[in-house]
């Protein structure tokens, strides 16, 4: 019988997860983001402003940790920092809704048009995020682990060439979707090498191939050697974020060396643990729209007590989670999470 | 009865005989496909295969074969699109291939509204649709769109990031019965809800069906969001909007 783990920081615990080694308790992560307005309110650091001023990002970043008792702090919010940096068309909007890219007026067209600036990390929305990362390792360093996020080429090419443009021209030709994406993987790797130096434990690294979207044959074909390619070139525990149905691409995103993959609720605990086979990590999948939003507490736990009963080594919300959503059902998940484990503790 | 051996067209008997499995579907391609002329159903298999050139192409021959242009629309651009919604419900095909087969079709009708628009008619519903309010994703929305005025629907497209305000005010400036609502993101699904609640406030929930759909959108979402429907396609999106269109010229009759 294996001796008892001792009793973890939110830190250790995470980057245990990570690591594949074991835990005095499943981490609760949050690999994309918990902000909400309450959340906003609580630390008087607001949307848009949050998403450009360093200190209210980890100011609101880190309440995952201090009010939710989330393992993790996560700053980048949103999923548009590098577009911006990249010359896209932006919408911050405002309190209540996300930043946004305006896809709708791309700014490329071909391959030859993409250029990553020589002093694409000096911009300053970029500097915000590594300069809030900084913050946070200083602050809550050995208390959580601080996330940083760097998008992948495919998402970061919905953001410059549109999302219909782009997947059309994916079935029309290949070799030049492959010249896209390698050049925009320079920018993923550019900002996530930067998040280490600045201080970040491990990262996000979204890239929306999504079941909802396009096959898991087109990841394959496609993503599954970038993202490999991405493990050496960043080092760093990486986590894979991709929405909607993705069982169909597990397998293949499985073997790319990646620490985690956060997965979303259309895929339950059981079929995802399955489809990894061990080979990585899972982080999920409490559903955001229904439950966290929409529901309580109880359905909350539920969730929570189905990914634990499954294995799942860190549990969280299935994405970023709707800005409205309320703080006692982001508080439950933590609280279940504990309760769980006391409850598998005591003796029979 | 007629047979999938009735059909002449190879690749549509494929199609038909790979992909379609609910046997009431079966039944209506193979009645379809086994009663229109040859050049139709290859039409459909163009549109089916998202060539855009050959579609462009046979409907030019067809409109100078004489078939009329409802004919082409209904049977041939239609009805190849219909297994196209069918293979992508069941994940046979997934959105790239269908916005190929969009673009063929719409390669057809750039032949066909023409001469529709100049026959004039009245149309089978108005429908004011729109992306929510923070969301700018519309690929879902301009599928739907597509295929509800390929169904002879009076289509206002409010475009993406549509405030509540927007979508009251289409519906009162356009007379409008029906309302569409489509979200890709989890984190601006919420705003289908404010914008039913907008509806309330303003006093016309009544006066409208409003419809939801959007790939991270479910049934359960639409029912607690207080929609009148959910739809998990653009095929489903033209069958709730005929199904609203048809209660409500029944209610009037």
């Amino acid at each position: 019988m294996a001796a008892p783990v001792k009793e973890m920081t939110g830190r250790e615990r995470v980057m245990a997860a990570l690591n594949g080694e074991p835990v005095d308790r499943t981490p609760v992560a949050n690999p994309t983001s918990v902000a909400t307005v309450e959340l906003m309110d609580l630390v008087d650091a607001p949307f848009p402003d949050a998403n450009r001023r360093a200190e209210l990002m980890a100011r609101l970043a880190a309440t995952s940790h201090v009010d939710l008792n989330f393992d993790t702090i996560m700053p980048v919010f949103s999923v548009i920092q590098e577009s911006s940096a990249l010359g896209c068309k932006m919408q911050w909007e405002g309190k209540g809704n996300w930043p946004t890219v305006r896809m709708s007026e791309p700014i490329w067209k071909t391959s030859e048009d993409i250029v990553i600036p020589d002093d694409f990390l000096m911009h300053p929305d970029l500097q915000c995020v590594l300069e809030a990362i900084r913050i946070l390792r200083r602050e809550y360093g050995n208390d959580a682990a601080v996330i940083g996020k760097t998008m992948g080429p495919w998402s970061l090419a919905y953001h410059c060439f549109g999302v219909e443009p782009f997947l059309l021209l994916s079935l029309d030709d290949e070799s030049e979707t492959r010249r896209i994406l390698d050049k925009l993987s320079e920018a993923t790797i550019l900002f996530g090498r930067a998040q280490i130096d600045a201080g970040a434990d491990a990262l996000t690294l979204p890239d929306h191939a999504t079941g909802d979207l396009v096959s898991g044959e087109y990841y394959a074909r496609y993503l599954q050697e970038i993202h490999t390619n991405f493990v050496d070139e960043i080092p760093i525990p990486l986590i894979l974020h991709i929405c909607g149905r993705t069982v169909d691409r597990m397998g293949y995103l499985s073997h790319t060396g990646m620490a985690a993959f956060h997965f979303d609720s259309k895929n339950t605990p059981e079929e995802s643990m399955a489809a990894v086979e061990g080979r990585i990590a899972l982080v999920g999948n409490i559903n955001n729209p229904s439950t966290l939003y929409a529901k309580g507490p109880a359905e909350v736990r539920e969730e929570v007590y189905a990914n634990l009963e499954a294995g799942v080594q860190m549990v969280g919300p299935e994405c970023a989670i709707p800005l409205q959503a309320p703080l006692e059902n982001l508080m439950e998940i933590s609280r279940a999470v504990k309760d769980w484990h006391a409850d598998q503790a005591v003796p029979a | 009865m007629p047979t999938i051996d009735d059909i002449q067209n190879e690749d549509i008997r494929f199609e038909i005989g790979e992909y379609i499995e609910r046997p009431e579907e079966f039944e209506r391609f193979v009645n379809l496909f086994s009663s229109i002329v040859p050049l139709l159903q290859d039409i459909a298999a163009a549109v089916i295969d998202g060539d855009n050139g050959l579609a462009d192409e046979l409907t030019q021959q067809a409109l100078a074969d004489g078939i009329t242009a409802e004919t082409i629309m209904d049977d041939g651009l239609i009805g190849g699109m219909g297994i196209v919604g069918v293979k992508f419900r069941e994940n046979f095909m997934f959105v790239p291939e269908v916005l190929a087969c969009a673009r063929a079709m719409k390669a057809g009708m750039a032949h066909i509204e023409p001469i529709l628009a100049a026959h004039g008619g009245e149309p089978a519903g108005k429908v004011i649709m729109g992306t929510v309010k923070g969301d700018l994703h519309d690929i879902g929305k301009n599928l739907c769109i597509m295929m509800l005025r390929g169904a002879g629907f009076e289509v206002y497209d409010l475009g993406v990031d549509t405030s509540e305000d927007e979508f009251i005010d289409a519906v009162e400036e356009y007379d409008a019965y029906i309302v569409g609502m489509s979200a890709l993101l989890t984190t601006t699904m919420p705003n289908m809800g404010t914008t039913i609640e907008a509806f309330i406030d303003a006093d016309i929930r009544d006066d409208v069906m409003i419809m939801v759909g959007g790939a991270p959108v479910t049934q359960e979402f639409a029912d607690d969001m207080g929609a009148d429907a959910y739809g998990k396609d653009a095929l489903s999106c033209v069958s709730l909007a005929t199904r609203f269109s048809r209660a409500l010229a029944s209610e009037a009759a």
